[in-house]
């Protein structure tokens, strides 16, 4: 909210630099965001919290003013020149039907205006405070509500039907054209004005068309409320409407000023538009309510801020603020008392203040946070990481290490893309209210997000991705959402890049599977077993379990279920447009820090064996669909501990080797921790394992 | 080299020198000749091949003078002998370790000119990754927190409204429900809970002390979503840590003493802090932390609007109405919170001017922070 430093100046005396003045509101609490220069001085842009209703007006500040600065704040006392014999009872009437929603109707009539424009005074200070000039009448309700945060609003008398105010619920059905020219539709828990007939404006928010004043205005009958800042922010709401005088209503308007500002305002338009004020007020005034007491203590001042504040500035701080301080201990003459506590009265405009914590708010702010000392507590407890943070940290690095590059998605992502991924049977978890449909339900999997990264980078220029995310999938479960961590991996392009040292390498599933058993090191490798959800490439793609313990319970097929890795699909990596060759692999993510836990726990150091390790070859004629693992368990199942690897060697097909085979040089190295191993032992081991490999699998021994 | 000095593989008496001024005479010749041959070393083979020629076991010549003319010398020379040959084998060995160090130098040399390597060509580069900004400020902010006793908490980002608004005091019909405007979870029909995506860490403030009796320390680092059209400053998604402490001796003062801590923790000993009176629903006094301008040192600078200062977050001290919602007791605890922007402090810190670049996840913008 805008204010002018000299209309500020009219109710508080204040010497101090304009830039001053922002800088000791700034560090009370009312955050002056700017400070300009207009026609009508220096203008102030306040950016007030929710809770400060009473700041929105120009007596409001001068009031924090008078409290910062210690000068008094001027009274307003309204001088009325022409009040008229006829009381205004004898011409109007109001009635409130719904005290829940209006609390206070006041209303005065004045006779005879002459509706025309504004002064350029008035003009110009309205326009600095970005308020458009109507005409005398209604600028002087918008002057008073800027003075004193009072929203009023002026009718045309005679277009009131019975010349009476009935303030009711909107009726079913009933609909208004507010001033803006716009027909709004009513409902029951709106607060409308109404005359005999109709309802002429919405309380508190905008007023209708046809009881505005025009030019033609002769009598004005001037309202000047209080409506029920709750209610009053829905039915804001409901219409899509927001107002000067709404917005006041919402943050709450202080009651009790609902007929000095209407005094004001008569002062104001008389001296505008002439006229004559009818005698009294109509004040329909169900809400009021006694002013609260609230008690304040040193000991709980001390309690909350560690520091103290003098007697005198406590004082001072909360007469200023209207709170009238009294002194409510038992000696209450002792200064400085450590028992010492004050009684205060709330003032009217100050419903946000009901707790002693809010006064110690009030002197805290108004002393000044930069007065209280800083300070450390010691701690009491040991602090403690989440429980498998390190866990995460290590598998974090190690895929820095392999060249991963970690990216963070906005995990909001687009439904039909999203469904591509999804586990059979698991609910997605959409938004009611999105604000853009390919940011309408939250991931399933991070494949969704990893291909938009990958899609993102490819689009500008950049080919050679590889890339991971730690973050959650999110569904829905009977109704109820789950979040499951889940790590996800994205590769496309070069794994190695053509330099003066190396040719170039594409990446290839080989890439993938190996990069995972890095991490695989860490948590006590994974199996790789066949059976894919159908988005991945059936050959170059795998499942995979942790030392053949499955990574979750679940059976479905889903990579949060079970780790998955692979090649995408032609058919899917084209619907992001992804013309090469892209490997993803998704592991459901917190099984795996608690394997790489349990299998640190077992890490024990073995001795490094003192003799020498001898390696022989084995080349193979396998039948296609033997497998590597096969033809590696079969060795094991020899039980001969003197093998310490056995490693695939070379591998082909084609050439000398028929169709329906292929060849496999398979090394195995020997090792013994008593004694050399001799020749006699060597030709012995290879002799078993030929034998053996001839008879269970077939195997034939390729002579070079 | 060939075999030098035929007369060294016969005896002194073969070669007739009976006298010791004979003897003399053929140690300064064999002196001489060492000294021309060994200025003509000039390659390592050349230095071993010389090497071997006078000091080799076998064949060298000062072996053969021992063998030839020392053991078999008549007894009134064999003195003579020895003293000479013992000056020249000193001499000889002393030259041969002078040569080889000369030789090793020009040999290095001459590899040096024969090797050159472009020294500005790049060596075998291996790729590696990066964490993610994000990641990286959250892990100083966890680092810098733990040294302080605060352990780490976490929490779903799908919330009910209880422990995202009513439980820290925005009762449904508070107007801060408008400032954080929150996207809700659409339920099947029949659904008893409404949820909604966290619009802020702190509810995790309440699940916190529900289930820790004080004290309590702790941060949550996590995502939270705001139904804001994203642009440079906004995202529908971004990065809180949220703190809170509670105890029976923390003050507003203490409140004040850790802040400034991180703050000078994070972006460094030069940079001071200052705390504006403000609100929230969940803390009473409210404070908005500003931190001195980093670019202009607090001078002033179109990044701070010539302010001087830089606005950081919300904290405050916990306001009481909230221990009601987790059974503390409000009269005896007091305590404070604070809730970070991870991407505000990361943009701040590096000079980023578009939140949207933190999760594009361009590979040239993730590469800048190795
Ligand atoms: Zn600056």
């Amino acid at each position: 909210m805008k204010v002018l430093f000299h209309w500020l100046q009219e109710f508080v005396a204040v010497t101090a630099s304009p830039q001053d003045v922002r800088s000791r509101l700034s560090l009370a609490g009312i955050a002056i965001d700017s400070l300009e220069e207009s026609p009508a001085g220096p203008v102030l842009d306040a950016d007030l919290t929710t809770n400060r209703g009473d700041c929105m007006s120009h007596y409001g500040i001068a009031r924090e003013l008078s409290a910062l600065y210690r000068l008094p704040l001027k009274s307003i006392a309204p001088v009325i020149l022409s009040e008229a014999k006829d009381p205004v009872s004898s011409v109007t009437r109001v009635e409130i039907e719904c005290p829940d929603l209006c609390g206070r109707y006041t209303a005065r009539v004045l006779r005879g205006v002459k509706v025309g424009p504004s002064p350029d005074w008035l003009k110009q200070r309205l326009e600095a405070l970005g308020q458009p000039s109507i005409n005398n009448v209604v600028d002087a309700t918008n002057c008073v509500m800027l003075e004193l945060g009072q929203p009023l609003h002026a009718f045309d008398l005679d277009t009131l039907a019975e010349k009476r105010i009935v303030v009711r619920r909107a009726r079913p059905g009933e609909k208004i054209t507010t001033l803006d020219n716009v027909e709004r539709k009513l409902s029951k828990d709106m607060c409308m004005i109404a005359d005999a007939a109709r309802s002429v404006a919405v309380g508190g928010v905008m007023g209708g068309g046809e009881s505005e004043i025009s030019f033609f205005t002769t009598n004005v009958l001037l309202e000047s409320a209080w409506f029920e800042p709750t209610s009053l922010r829905r039915t804001s709401k409901a219409l899509g409407l927001r107002t000067e005088a709404s917005t006041r209503y919402e943050r709450g308007v202080d009651p009790e000023i609902a007929d000095l500002a209407s005094r004001r305002c008569c002062e104001l338009i008389l001296q505008l538009a002439g006229g004559e004020l009818l005698g009294g007020v109509v004040d329909i005034y169900p809400a009021k309510a006694a002013p609260k007491k609230i008690e304040i203590t040193r000991k709980e001042l001390l309690r909350v801020m560690g520091s103290d504040v003098p007697d005198r500035d406590i004082e001072a701080i909360l007469s200023a603020l209207g709170f009238a301080p009294r002194r409510s201990d038992a000696t209450p003459g002792a200064a400085g008392s450590l028992m010492a506590a004050w009684e205060c009265t709330r003032p009217a405009w100050r419903r946000d203040v009901s707790r002693e914590i809010d006064l110690i708010e009030e002197i805290a702010r108004h002393h000044g946070f930069d007065k209280f000392p800083a300070r450390m507590h010691p701690a009491r407890q040991a602090a403690a990481r989440l429980p498998l943070a390190d866990a995460e940290d290590r598998l974090r690095e190690r895929l820095v290490a392999l060249g991963y590059q970690e990216i963070v998605s906005i995990t909001l992502v687009d439904p039909t893309r999203d469904a591509l991924f999804r586990a059979e049977g698991a609910a997605p978890a959409k938004l009611t209210n999105p604000l853009a449909e390919d940011a309408s339900v939250l991931r399933s999997s991070g494949i969704v997000t990893m291909l938009q990264a990958l899609e993102w980078n490819t689009n500008r220029g950049q080919r050679n991705l590889r890339l991971f995310e730690i973050g959650r999938a999110y569904t829905l479960r009977d109704g109820k959402p789950v979040e499951t961590r889940i790590l996800t991996l994205g590769a496309a392009g070069l794994a190695r890049e053509k330099s003066i040292h190396e040719p170039a390498r594409e990446f290839s599933f080989a890439d993938l599977k190996g990069d995972l058993d890095c991490l695989g090191q860490l948590v006590g490798c994974f199996r790789w077993e066949s059976g894919v959800p159908a988005w991945l490439h059936p050959a170059h793609s795998a499942r995979l379990s942790l030392n053949g313990v499955i990574l979750s319970e679940a059976k479905d097929l889903s990579s949060c279920a079970h780790g998955v890795a692979g090649q995408l699909t032609r058919r899917i990596a084209e619907k992001f447009k992804l013309r090469q060759d892209v490997f993803v692999a998704e592991l459901p993510f917190d099984p795996l820090c608690a394997a790489l836990e349990a299998a640190r726990a077992k890490i024990r150091y073995a001795p490094i064996p003192r003799f020498p390790a001898v390696e022989r070859d084995f080349s193979l004629v396998l039948a296609d669909g033997v497998t590597f693992a096969q033809v590696s368990e079969k060795i094991r199942a020899l039980a001969i501990p003197e093998i310490i690897s056995i490693e695939p060697g070379d591998l082909f097909r084609g050439g000398a080797i028929p169709t329906g085979k292929y060849s496999l040089l398979v090394r195995v190295v020997f090792q013994s921790h008593d004694a050399t191993l001799t020749e006699a032992q060597l030709t012995d081991f290879s002799a078993r394992i030929i034998s053996s490999l001839e008879k269970s699998l077939a195997a034939a021994l390729r002579t070079a | 080299m060939p075999i030098p000095l035929e007369y060294t593989r016969r005896t002194l008496d073969e070669i007739r020198a009976g006298s010791p001024e004979h003897v003399e005479q053929l140690f300064a010749d064999l002196r001489a000749d060492f000294d021309a041959a060994s200025s003509t070393v000039d390659s390592a083979d050349a230095w071993k091949s010389f090497r071997d020629a006078w000091i080799g076991r076998k064949s060298g010549v000062l072996s053969a003078i021992s063998d030839n003319w020392l053991k078999p010398a008549p007894p009134e020379l064999k003195r003579v002998v020895g003293a000479a040959l013992n000056q020249l084998r000193a001499h000889v060995e002393a030259v041969i370790e002078a040569r080889r160090l000369e030789v090793e130098v020009s040999a290095d040399q001459a590899a040096a000119v024969r090797e050159h390597v472009d020294l500005s060509l790049p060596g075998v580069a291996r790729s590696l990754g990066t964490r993610h900004l994000i990641r990286q400020t959250m892990d100083d902010f966890e680092r810098i927190f733990l040294s302080l006793g605060y352990s780490v908490a976490t929490g779903p980002e799908i919330e009910t409204p209880y422990y995202n608004f009513e439980a820290l005091n925005i009762p449904e019909t508070h107007p801060a429900r408008d400032t954080m405007d929150t996207f809700y979870l659409d339920l099947p029909p029949g659904a008893l809970t409404q949820y909604l995506l966290r619009t802020h860490t702190s509810p995790v403030q309440v699940h916190t002390m529900e289930s820790h009796p004080p004290p309590v320390r702790v941060i949550v680092p996590g995502k939270v979503y705001r139904r804001d059209n994203p642009d440079s400053t906004h995202s529908y998604m971004f990065h809180q840590v949220e703190g809170l402490a509670v105890d029976t001796d923390i003050t507003f003062c203490e409140f004040k003493g850790t802040i400034e801590y991180f703050i000078r923790e994070f972006f460094g000993p030069k940079v001071k802090t200052r705390f504006r009176p403000s609100y929230f629903p969940f803390t009473e006094p409210s404070a908005e932390v500003d931190a001195s301008c980093i670019f202009c040192d607090g001078a002033g600078c179109r990044i701070c609007k010539f302010s001087g200062w830089i606005e950081m977050f919300g904290s405050g001290m916990v306001d009481p109405a909230v221990y009601g919602f987790v059974n503390y007791d409000a009269k005896k605890l007091c305590g404070f919170a604070f809730g970070l922007g991870v991407d505000r402090f990361a943009m701040l810190k590096y000079g980023i001017s578009d939140l949207q670049l933190l999760f594009q996840n361009d590979v040239r913008f993730l590469r800048q922070f190795p």
